[in-house]
């Protein structure tokens, strides 16, 4: 009986041990939303050499800062740089579905909420319209002072409200291969290419050629995707207005033009940003019979080219370096952007604001940015850790016209000028930022632009009629916003 | 006196309390404030939230998204689980049969484990590496001449949901031929020594024998696979674009609740609607499972295991 009672209360210690541990397990779905950002890596944690001027070395503390590429974090060593008694933890939480967004949003106000948030184009007006953000119109007077573009002020506010503030503008180019030009329309100079890619008939025509000069093997989009950015850029109507989901014509034509595209043979099917994509921009695409192809163009603005062209056009064997122009293509727009902006009930808002400060409103922030002094040797001198592949390349489009207007002339006959045949890109953007609209940017613009990813690959693919994307595409937004009136879809069986 | 007497009859609440907290603050609150979430308009990015009564609720069917979430799940847990089931009771009886005498059956078991062991979302990546349009699926279908063109996996809808019941099936059936085998192995031999001695056929063993031997192991696989299943989540969501895609062929339950607390303004008040009904569907499915596979034999001996404790405790 005694012995029983014993193995009876083991038993039940045991099951207990056990028991305990099966809650954990069943929470972990919701747990693994609100865990630590996976990819928390201190920025710094040693600021010996200090190398440049202590001009305020009052500033101390810690501060966390989430963004969703590794860009800031180059600043972030800048910034420690000038600070020596200031820590920057810096998280880079990657974009991928979403993730980044929802991570930040489940931290906010939290303990776990960081101090400074990147926020993309796509989203930004959705944290600027929200109440999260901590005001930041004690900054506004640096912005006359730098003459930053209007339309990155007016992204960053609300109401009279200005809380996110960026380092860049980002007006949209078209980028194209000098040999094929060459090859295929006679000419690769700039003012003639564009002139035959001026509209979109036209666009359509020369695609045409493109196709029959290449005997099929030419495309002249890697994908309709990168396309979308230039007809919302044109749109008459943001997505919502009153409540209610405006479907803008821009955005049917949109939709036929990418049909056209992939009917007619003219764009890669590639998905963008995934290895085919990246693969026309060095010529290593080779279809499923390993038959080389060639992509002619790609639509990308300011930053696409120091991150995303310029990284991508060398692989093993091959390097199209040289072989790029620039033009503004069929029609103007924009595409993207980061915003930085502090979160409401910050411990550390002063040192924050002084953060957002040196990132988009510091004039010699920006021209480094911009010129390529944020090399290797630089950041190791402040942060000996820093990843080799830190530095920042010379080109990125900043906001501030004053320093724009400095260093356009420093690009000419530059390494990224030869990289594009000559051409100044920077003199080029210049041109283009003043006309960028950001009026058109509203806070579910990345809901709604995401949801029709799926619908519209499935409708190209002729899986589905049109009829049935646009009922998909609108359901996934109703189910996205409950509060949304939904108009009737512009195609009905 | 008195402390004796308590020890005695109370102590093993003692060893039960921590188990108890733990599961009231990790278990049942999470419940709890679903439920409460669930009829409420609550958003991440507002800081104002109202009771909604059955709003959250009545929206899930007022199209159909939920409703192909829902048969979205069921179809892939089915689909992956019959031949789970299957493949793990063929190889089990033939791992455990007398007379195969198979070789180096731990190593053919730790083999079907292995896949377990991978992260979830490499193997998505990987798949995801292996079927896209320039992937080397395409190059080997196209060059062999089994494909007269590349074309877009991931935009079918048989193939996509294929490719996550394989895939679900892939990982996790050798967990299940662990488990039977270890049911098949517990099975006294002398019953199959009395059968072949009665000249028993090894189908009629199978029968008459293993299976119903076997039914609580089944039932147990059955019930956890059920409610795994009904939380299908990381495969689909990394496996696309994190929304189903194509046509939210792949949306699961819980990639429905995920995007709509993921959605612009986060809205977890609709988003534990959803966890609601998922919690609501599950537990009905298994006390189902239970009280139809319940086993109506065993009752009687459960009637004579109880005699005899209580004799023996009076006595």
């Amino acid at each position: 009986m005694k012995r029983l009672s014993f193995i009876l209360s083991l038993l039940v210690v045991l099951s207990m041990l056990l028991a305990a541990c099966a809650p954990a397990a069943t929470e972990e779905a919701p747990a693994a939303t609100e865990e630590a950002p996976a990819a928390t890596e201190e920025a710094a944690a040693t600021e010996e050499a200090a190398a440049t001027e202590e001009a305020a070395a009052d500033l101390e503390g810690t501060l966390n800062v989430w963004a969703f590429t590794n860009e800031i974090r180059t600043m972030a060593i800048a910034f420690e740089g000038l600070h020596p008694n200031v820590d920057v933890v810096y998280t880079m939480i990657p974009m991928t579905n979403g993730e980044y967004q929802t991570k930040v949003k489940a931290a906010a106000g939290t303990a776990d909420s960081p101090d400074v948030v990147a926020l993309e184009a796509a989203f930004v007006k959705e944290w600027v319209e929200a109440d999260l953000l901590a005001d930041l119109n004690e900054l506004l007077p640096l912005t006359e002072e730098l003459k930053t573009f209007p339309s990155v002020v007016e992204v960053g506010s609300y109401e009279g409200v200005t809380k996110a503030y960026s380092y860049q503008a980002t007006p949209g180019a078209f980028f194209y291969r000098r040999s094929i030009a060459t090859e295929c329309l006679g000419t690769d100079d700039p003012a003639e290419v564009q002139a035959m890619v001026a509209d979109l008939d036209k666009f359509v025509e020369t695609a045409a050629k493109i196709k029959e000069c290449g005997t099929g093997d030419y495309f002249t989009v890697g994908t309709p995707g990168e396309m979308f950015n230039p007809f919302l850029a044109n749109r008459e109507q943001p997505w919502i207005v009153d409540d209610e989901l405006v479907i803008d014509p821009m955005v049917e034509e949109y939709v036929k033009f990418a049909k056209l595209m992939r009917d007619n043979g003219y764009e890669s099917q590639a998905t963008q940003w995934s290895e085919g994509w990246f693969a026309g921009m060095n010529d290593t695409l080779k279809d499923a019979n390993g038959t080389p192809k060639k992509v002619f163009s790609y639509f990308l603005p300011t930053w696409g080219l120091p991150y995303v062209l310029i990284p991508n056009s060398k692989s093993d064997s091959t390097d199209t370096g040289g072989d790029w122009a620039m033009i503004n293509g069929p029609m103007a727009y924009q595409w993207g952007g980061t915003w930085v902006g502090v979160l409401e009930g910050s411990p550390n808002s002063e040192l924050a604001k002084e953060f957002v400060k040196f990132v988009a409103l510091d004039e010699e922030n920006l021209t480094n940015w911009a010129t390529g002094v944020y090399t290797n040797d630089y950041l190791k001198a402040i942060d000996p850790e820093t990843p080799d592949d830190q530095a920042q390349a010379p080109g990125d489009f900043v906001s501030s016209q004053v320093v724009v207007e400095k260093i356009t002339s420093s690009f000419d006959g530059s390494d990224l000028a030869k990289w594009l045949g000559g051409q100044n890109s920077y003199a080029a953007f210049a041109q283009a930022a003043p006309n960028v609209n950001g009026a058109l940017l509203t806070g579910s613009d990345d809901a709604i632009q995401r949801a029709l990813n799926d619908p519209l690959a499935s409708y190209l693919n002729g899986d589905i009629t049109e009829a049935e994307m646009w009922t998909q595409w609108l359901d996934a937004v109703r189910n996205e916003f409950p509060d949304l009136l939904i108009p009737e879809p512009p195609v009905t069986e | 006196m008195s402390l004796s007497k308590f020890k005695r009859n109370y102590y093993g609440y003692f060893f039960i309390t921590p188990f108890i907290i733990g599961f009231l603050i990790f278990g049942l609150y999470p419940v709890y404030n679903t439920l409460a979430l669930s009829f409420t308009d609550t958003t991440l990015m507002s800081k104002n939230a109202d009771f909604v009564g059955l709003k959250n609720f009545t929206r899930l069917f007022a199209d159909d998204v939920f409703m192909n979430a829902v048969k979205n799940t069921w179809i892939i847990w089915i689909l992956n689980f019959i031949p789970q089931i299957g493949i793990a009771l063929l190889l089990s009886a033939w791992f455990t049969n007398a007379r195969l005498k198979i070789k180096g059956v731990g190593v053919w078991r730790a083999l079907f484990f292995l896949p377990n062991l991978l992260v979830p979302a490499s193997v998505a990546a990987l798949f995801f590496a292996f079927f896209s349009f320039y992937g080397p699926v395409n190059q080997f279908m196209v060059r062999f001449g089994f494909l007269p063109e590349a074309m877009h996996y991931l935009q079918s809808v048989p193939i996509t949901r294929g490719l996550v019941v394989f895939i679900q099936w892939w990982m996790w059936f050798g967990q299940t031929v662990i488990i039977v085998m270890a049911g098949m192995t517990s099975i006294p031999v002398s019953l199959y020594e009395a059968a072949m001695v009665d000249g028993a056929t090894a189908a009629q063993m199978f029968r008459r024998i293993t299976l119903p031997l076997l039914k609580p192991i089944l039932i147990y696989i059955f019930v956890t696979s059920l409610v795994g299943g009904m939380q299908l989540f990381d495969i689909p969501f990394l496996l696309t674009d994190g929304r189903g895609s194509p046509s939210s062929s792949i949306q699961t339950n819980n990639i429905l609740m995920y995007m709509k607390f993921a959605s612009s303004k986060g809205h977890i008040g609709a988003a534990s609607s959803v966890g609601v009904l998922i919690f609501l569907m599950t537990s009905i499915c298994a006390l189902g499972i239970f009280y139809f596979l319940r086993d109506k034999d065993n009752s009687e001996i459960d009637k004579s295991a109880r005699r005899f404790f209580f004799k023996k405790k009076s006595a």
